[in-house]
């Protein structure tokens, strides 16, 4: 910790979070907001003679609340910086700290937050966990009943410079307790978590050992439901402590109850080894509580195009072969905010980010792909006519509409979305690699047999495609009848490739991308879905069931809604039946044959669909 | 597209990811029957080395200017495949990936019939693709070597620390008004019993 305050490489920044972050790997430009701590860290020696005069108490959250700490404050001893910090929530601005400080003048009420502008090359987000509050589990009586604590408070509590001086006591009424027990999984593999925590049984396991040491008299016992140590030491670490006399008894207590006139604990459970269900009398329960996301993990990881989990916590781009990069190429995940971790393997990630991290740091180039989108000048109507519809639609203002002149696309600022190219009235811009006659052509390919008894799917490459592969990984099975094409943002989903699909006789058509707030182009996702909401009314009004067309958001992690989406459609797919789905198609063609005219106007596109139908007419 | 269109189609077998459920060899025999298809192969494992030596030299032998992988994700193997039929001589980007691993074999495992349709229309969709790629050529961007790192806990002390070291000016973030996080609160950790900080 120290040697991170002294590195002259290292620039650390406290009390300040990230606001905004903006542009692409090797080139971000990130704002950082420093918020003010109304102390001069120059001026402060750290004497803390203004918190001897700091009328305001509150809880200290260092301490999990088991102390008190003062409106001006250090966090703990060892802080790093040893700069004291005005809490404002708290703070009276009574100024007797001014008067205390005297003549360092180092508290400095005016101090206002500050923007701090960053150019940088890649970026790790280690941002931790947090730990669940068991208040809402009422059956254990936390927050009611004093003698019941949380790990992390029995932890503060352990601590030689903390609350009580490293001494065990009854919060009740501060008497030394004979009998001691922890209960497991508060909070994990439940209904509240579904995941393991991992780290709970071998951080209840060291603390029993060091109440065993302290305390060779006193009666300690551990319900669990599984041990698990799977990592180095761990396996021995545990034996020791059964070889100690600590009582493991498996079983998930049922309840908690309290004596109220001496605050003694009973303990129900079952315990499986007997067969039996138990009651145990102690003086202190401990729940070891799990681990969670941090409440603001998804607004942060929106602003880094980081996507979380179904449990909350970030999504690395493949679980098993890159499980510290993310989605957004010079973004890293490092530690406990990717998933429950302890020290070794957190440290063992810091220094895998700072590996991913320095491939690209190390190089004075980085290549990135070429998807970008072109105008073709001669199709522009705005060289006629005011549009510039193209540059409304850039998240990245990278394509320009001068007045009277047709619009430019500048490469470097275009991050291949393909928004402007599905909004473009005159399909006049092009994205590479993601083209009209490649998508059609990969229509018209999936389609070309029994089109009528497919799903055809459009998903984006980040979340909805991504979602597909969680489900192929997590095997869950999803009825055959469906067929993927890819392209990098929904916002690249013009209207013209779900009629077409359609005129050619599709089943059912299915636009997906990624949850509005995850968008990896920022606003591409909006335009989808402002453009897609026209098209149900569109093909009913040309007789098809508005039914056969849906457009699905989810995230790269949720292969379980992808894997749903697909039993339910297959589902209207049947009950609609391919009698119906023809004689709709067979009315529709003349209004979508009108909707795609602009495809038979690029000669590319038209010969694919001329081919096709010339196939038709042979057969 | 006026040029001669050759197109080389290889089908994975994943061992048995793929393998197990639906027929490689059959689907290699019709992909070759797709237009602009000169040769279809399969081979155990496209990724490893043999797979990617056997796409490598049926590029030069049958001087193909397209090549559709038919496997896993593009996800997952995208990049291999591109720098394969690069060191090949070819254009990273006139290679296509049909995914009919995870969208196809292990999804469907209960239905081999229908599951070896689909995975002919994933591989025929991105053969019609493969008739419409184009060369293209990455776009360089200059680097600006410093590192943002969010969090000043275990994980990004230990990421800074290793950044620094290597000699990167390396910003360290924390919104609480120490760095330390959770660990800073836990006096002893395990398995060895030292302080912490
Ligand atoms: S001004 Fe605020 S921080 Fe200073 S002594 Fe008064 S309450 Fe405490
Ligand atoms: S949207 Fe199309 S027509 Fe309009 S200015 Fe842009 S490129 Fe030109
Ligand atoms: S809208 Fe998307 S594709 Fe078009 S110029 Fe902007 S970034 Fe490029």
């Amino acid at each position: 910790m120290v040697d991170a305050g002294h590195h002259p490489k290292i620039n650390v920044l406290t009390y300040s979070e990230l606001e905004e972050v903006r542009g692409f790997v090797g080139n971000f430009k990130v704002k950082v907001k420093k918020k003010p701590r109304f102390v001069i860290p120059e001026k402060c020696n750290g004497c803390g003679l203004c918190v001897d005069v700091c009328p305001i108490e509150v809880p200290n959250e260092f301490d999990e609340g088991t102390t008190t700490r003062k409106a001006i404050y250090v966090p703990f001893a060892q802080a790093v910086p040893l700069v004291y910090t005005i809490d404002m929530d708290a703070c009276i601005e009574c100024f007797k700290c001014i008067e205390a400080c005297g003549k360092l003048e180092a508290i400095d009420f005016s101090q206002k937050e500050e923007i701090i502008e960053l150019d940088i090359g890649t970026i790790i987000v280690a941002t931790g966990y947090d730990i669940y509050d068991p208040t809402p589990i009422k059956q254990y009586g936390y927050g009611r009943y004093p003698n019941v604590l949380t790990a992390l408070e029995l932890e503060r509590l352990l601590d030689e410079s903390g609350p009580t001086m490293g001494k065990l006591y009854r919060p009740s009424d501060m008497k030394a307790p004979g009998k001691v027990a922890f209960i497991q999984c508060v909070g994990s593999r439940d209904d509240i978590h579904e995941y393991c925590s991992g780290f709970c049984c071998m951080y209840t396991i060291k603390n029993s050992l060091i109440l065993r040491e302290k305390y060779p008299d006193l009666d300690i016992s551990i319900y669990y439901m599984d041990i698990r140590t799977p990592s180095k030491g761990y396996e021995e670490f545990y034996r020791r402590a059964r070889e100690e006399g600590i009582k493991f008894i498996q079983g998930k207590p049922s309840e908690i109850a309290q004596d109220p006139n001496n605050h003694n604990l009973f303990i129900y459970s079952e315990d499986l080894a007997k067969g039996k269900a138990i009651r145990d009398e102690v003086d202190i329960v401990i729940l070891s509580t799990a681990a969670e996301p941090r409440p603001d993990s998804r607004t942060l990881g929106s602003k880094l195009g980081v996507t979380s989990g179904p449990s909350g916590f970030y999504m690395e781009s493949h679980p098993k072969l890159k499980p510290i990069d993310t989605p957004t190429e010079g973004v890293f995940i490092a530690g406990s905010s990717q998933g429950p971790k302890d020290i070794p393997y957190s440290v063992a990630q810091g220094s895998a980010a700072s590996s991913r991290a320095s491939r690209i740091l190390s190089s004075p180039e980085w290549e990135i792909e070429p998807l970008i989108a072109f105008v073709d000048a001669d199709k522009c109507r705005n060289v006629r006519k005011k549009c510039g519809i193209c540059e409304t639609r850039c998240p990245y203002g990278a394509i320009i509409a001068p007045e009277g002149k047709p619009a430019y696309v500048i490469g470097a600022k275009c991050h291949g979305c393909g928004t402007c190219v599905a909004d473009c009235p005159e399909g006049a811009i092009t994205q590479l690699h993601y083209t009209d006659v490649q998508i059609v052509a990969q229509i018209h390919a999936i389609l070309r047999e029994k089109p009528e008894e497919k799903i055809l799917v459009f998903t984006c490459h980040w979340c909805s495609f991504g979602a597909a592969d969680t489900a192929g990984n997590s095997h869950l099975k999803y009825p055959p009848d469906n067929r993927i094409i890819k392209v990098m943002c929904s916002g690249r989903l013009d209207r013209k490739f779900i009629y077409e699909a359609f005129r050619i006789g599709a089943g059912m058509v299915l636009a997906s991308g990624c949850h509005p707030q995850d968008c990896h182009y920022i606003t591409g996702q909006h335009h989808a879905e402002r453009r897609l909401k026209a098209v149900p009314k569109i093909l009913e009004r040309a007789g098809i069931s508005p039914e056969r067309f849906s457009v699905k958001w989810m995230s790269a992690s949720e292969g379980q809604t992808f894997s749903k989406v697909m039993k339910e459609s297959s589902e209207t797919l049947k009950s609609i039946g391919i009698e119906r789905i023809k004689e709709e198609n067979e009315k529709a063609k003349p209004e979508l044959e009108k909707r795609i005219k602009t495809f038979r106007e690029d000669p590319d596109v038209a010969k694919i669909l001329l081919a096709d139908e010339k196939v038709d007419i042979e057969a | 597209m006026e040029e001669d269109l050759r197109i080389g189609v290889f089908v994975c077998h994943c061992g048995s990811n793929i393998a197990g459920v639906i027929d490689p060899k059959k689907l290699a025999e019709r992909a070759s029957e797709l237009p602009g298809v000169v040769v279809a192969k399969d081979h155990g494992y496209a990724c490893s080395d043999p797979g990617q030596v056997l796409i490598k030299d049926s590029i030069k032998e049958y001087n193909l200017n397209r090549v559709v992988v038919s496997a896993c994700s593009p996800r997952l193997h995208e990049p291999t495949f591109r720098v394969c039929v690069y060191e090949a001589g070819l254009n990273p980007y006139l290679m296509e990936m049909a995914n009919i691993r995870e969208h196809c074999t292990w999804v469907h495992p209960d239905y081999p019939e229908e599951a070896f349709e689909k995975a002919f229309d994933l591989i025929r969709s991105a053969v019609a693709k493969a008739r419409y790629l184009a060369p293209l050529e990455t776009i360089k961007v200059p680097v600006t070597n410093k590192a943002l790192v969010i969090g000043a806990g275990i994980a990004g002390i230990s990421t800074a620390l290793d950044l620094g070291d290597m000699g990167y000016e390396t910003y360290l973030i924390e919104k609480e008004p120490s760095i330390g996080g959770r660990m800073a609160q836990l006096d002893k950790t395990f398995p060895t019993m030292d302080c912490s900080i």
